[in-house]
């Protein structure tokens, strides 16, 4: 199973941000998209998610063949889709250990026992170390920024995905954070899931090593290539990359 | 015979009625409540025997919660007046407020209408002068009833006048729970329930208070005024929950009269269809030291109109007062209307008292979110209201209540749930 992005175009409020992205995703195969702020990684993120504020003007959204590009966010989910968010909404009144139940049952046909659930519950909780009391508070109310990210792969771990985007995952983050939740992606990994983890920075991948890495620039995915692409982009910066794509563009 | 100061009181109040024009209550902007289709000629004040059963309606609202005390007033009959006899011994009185007057004359004429007058408006006369039945609640000074107390009005037939008045007086240093259901079955028709709630808790005392108002689709109009009032170092959590009715207009007043005195006040509303709410509340500083809390939630649906003011009042003296109130209403369709006012007078100085208000809709980031863990729309924007009043219903610290406030939240959500969905999904595209 894969996700297939083919020919991306995707505007906001009438200025394109996406001029013709291409990009697969399959199980078992983990990718990092990096590029500068504003090079429309986050407007990737949501538009593979169906966020109704984005518009696909041209191409596709394929998930094991299926065409996504005009489903709801909720049947792109039940299809097999994640995303995690790099701003994820508070959800009042509603607390962590419901509305994972809720996410749980959305995609059965008889919801799971109770038992059941707090027993995978309580296994991902501990894997992630997250405290005891925080599936009972209210969905990201009150959540300081590293508790919003593992609440995040919490949510990644009880809803097991195909495959999975992470929305910069790591900003915001300090070492031990993002160590626990590198630690809780690692765990994912595997034969079941894909990931594509959407960074700016090379940090998160000292921690979750990507076998591809994509580069995107102004809209577009400008370089591909192995974990090498990574460390030169550490090395050089995207200033680097993008000087190369001109000369590249003028050639 | 009734006691004569009684009847001075009735007479005062019957002249008030006669003298006061049907009222219309209007604000600027949009607002008016006008009882334009409530014909008082055509009202009676129905009699009923009291039978073994209790109503299906009342049955089902009560559930199984074992409860201290239980009045139950169908039209303007009091059907049932029941005390857990451990209570009794340990002088605590739940009964009629008719009985009362006979059989504890002296202690409701001392608070009979202390904090009431007839002299306010039409309605509030009207019940003064025309009341019957009624309830009655004593809990003496150093008493705790662990259980509830619980008080019903129940509207059931087309025609019906009730003019209901509830008289509590919670003692020094004692502690109860109070739950007072207004509710209605759905015929059809026009009825009207003229009520009267007083309440005093004296020094020390610590009161649970609910209001769970529920008339039905029918065209039940609710005029009433509540009044609370707490004594030195006592308090009060009340919370008022407006779940149903065709017109409401409701006066609720919470008193902290002495210092040290401490509230939270906490309500809940939901309309749907064409009912029209009109809420006046007022958080009242009567001396310094006093503490308050108020935070209102409210949604509406269908083509309803829903207005809340609240109202901070610091007197003068009332320094050291702190206090704050939040109002919150959320639009959940395109015809509803209402509005939340916040409002201030404060007349001393070193206080602290703040208030805000907010009229918004579902937020579209929210449902997305919830959508992205496969949850439908449908289910995205019920849970998000539910979770909305969660903070209301977990104030009542009542699980019988707050189940029976969940349930009918999420059946008026569930009934409106095409238009909402609609409406919000407007909203975003």
């Amino acid at each position: 199973m894969s996700l297939e992005i083919q020919n991306l175009h995707v505007r906001i409020e009438e200025r394109e941000i996406l001029h013709g992205v291409n990009l697969k995703v399959s199980k078992g195969e983990t990718h990092a998209l990096m590029g500068p702020n504003g090079s429309g990684k986050s407007t990737l993120a949501n538009t593979i998610m169906g966020n109704p504020n984005y518009e696909v003007t041209e191409g596709k959204i394929l998930l094991d063949g299926e065409d996504l590009t005009e489903a709801a966010p909720d049947e792109r989910a039940r299809a097999g889709l994640f995303l995690a968010f790099q701003y994820p909404a508070t959800i009042p009144g509603v607390s962590v250990a419901n509305f994972l139940r809720m996410a749980v049952n959305a995609r059965r046909e008889e919801p799971i026992k109770v038992k059941d659930f707090g027993k995978v519950l309580r296994e991902k909780v501990e894997m992630l170390k997250i405290d005891k009391e925080f599936v009972s508070r209210y969905l990201n109310e009150g959540f300081s920024g590293g508790e919003k990210k593992r609440a995040e792969i919490l949510q990644l771990a009880m809803l097991k995905p195909d495959i999975a985007v992470l929305d910069e995952t790591d900003s915001g983050l300090d070492i031990d954070a993002l160590r626990i939740v590198s630690d809780g992606v690692n765990a994912m990994r595997g034969p079941d899931m894909g990931a594509l983890i959407i960074t700016h920075y090379t940090r998160i991948l000292d921690y979750v090593k990507p076998e591809f890495v994509h580069i995107m620039l102004d809209g577009r995915i400008v370089q591909e290539g192995g974990p090498e692409l990574a460390d030169k982009l550490e090395d050089q910066g995207y200033d680097f990359i993008r000087e190369e794509v001109a000369a590249g563009n003028a050639a | 015979m009734p006691p004569s100061w009684l009847e001075d009181f009735r007479k005062a109040a019957l002249e008030a009625y006669e003298r006061e024009p049907l009222p219309t209550w209007r604000r600027s902007g949009f607002w008016t409540t006008s009882l334009r289709d409530l014909d008082l000629d055509t009202l009676e004040a129905r009699r009923y025997e009291a039978e073994e059963e209790l109503p299906e309606l009342v049955r089902d609202d009560i559930g199984d919660d074992a409860l201290g005390g239980l009045v139950v007033q169908r039209g303007a009959s009091t059907i049932r007046s029941w005390i857990e006899p451990a209570l009794v011994e340990q002088g605590v009185i739940v009964c009629s407020l008719e009985e009362a007057v006979e059989s504890h004359e002296e202690l409701v004429r001392e608070w009979y209408m202390r904090r009431l007058s007839h002299d306010e408006g039409k309605f509030a006369a009207a019940s003064a002068a025309f009341w019957t039945g009624g309830a009655f609640v004593h809990v003496p000074k150093n008493v705790r009833v662990e259980q509830p107390i619980q008080i019903v009005y129940l509207i059931d037939e087309p025609g019906t006048a009730q003019y209901a008045h509830t008289l509590a007086l919670i003692g020094e240093n004692a502690e109860c729970s109070i739950r007072e259901y207004c509710l209605g079955t759905p015929f059809e028709g026009s009825a009207l329930h003229a009520g009267a709630f007083e309440l005093y808790a004296r020094p020390g005392a610590r009161v649970k208070l609910a209001h769970f108002q529920d008339w039905g689709p029918a065209q039940v109009h609710d005029i009433s005024t509540k009044r609370v009032e707490i004594a030195r170092d006592a308090f009060v959590s009340w919370v008022p929950i407006h779940l149903g009715g065709h017109l409401t207009k409701q006066t609720l007043d919470i008193v902290t009269a002495e210092q040290g005195s401490d509230m939270r006040h906490t309500g809940l509303y939901f309309t749907e269809r064409s009912e029209h709410l009109d809420l006046f509340t007022t958080d009242r500083h009567e001396a310094g030291h006093t503490h308050g809390d108020t935070v209102w939630k409210g949604a509406l649906t269908g083509d309803s109109r829903a207005s809340y003011e609240g109202l901070i009042h610091i007197v003068p003296d009332a320094q050291e007062t702190h206090t704050y109130l939040q109002t919150h209403q959320m639009l959940l369709s395109q015809r509803a209307k209402g509005d939340a006012i916040p409002s201030l007078i404060v007349e001393t100085d070193n206080v602290s008292a703040s208030h805000g208000g907010t009229v918004g809709e579902l937020d579209e980031e929210q449902i997305f979110y919830m959508m992205a863990r496969g949850i439908s729309r449908a289910e995205a924007v019920r849970t998000l209201v539910e979770g909305y009043f969660e903070e209301v219903v977990q104030r009542l610290d009542d699980d019988g209540l707050a189940t029976l406030v969940r349930r009918r939240i999420a059946e008026k959500l569930l009934a409106a749930e095409d238009q909402v969905t609609e409406f919000i999904g407007e909203r975003a595209g």
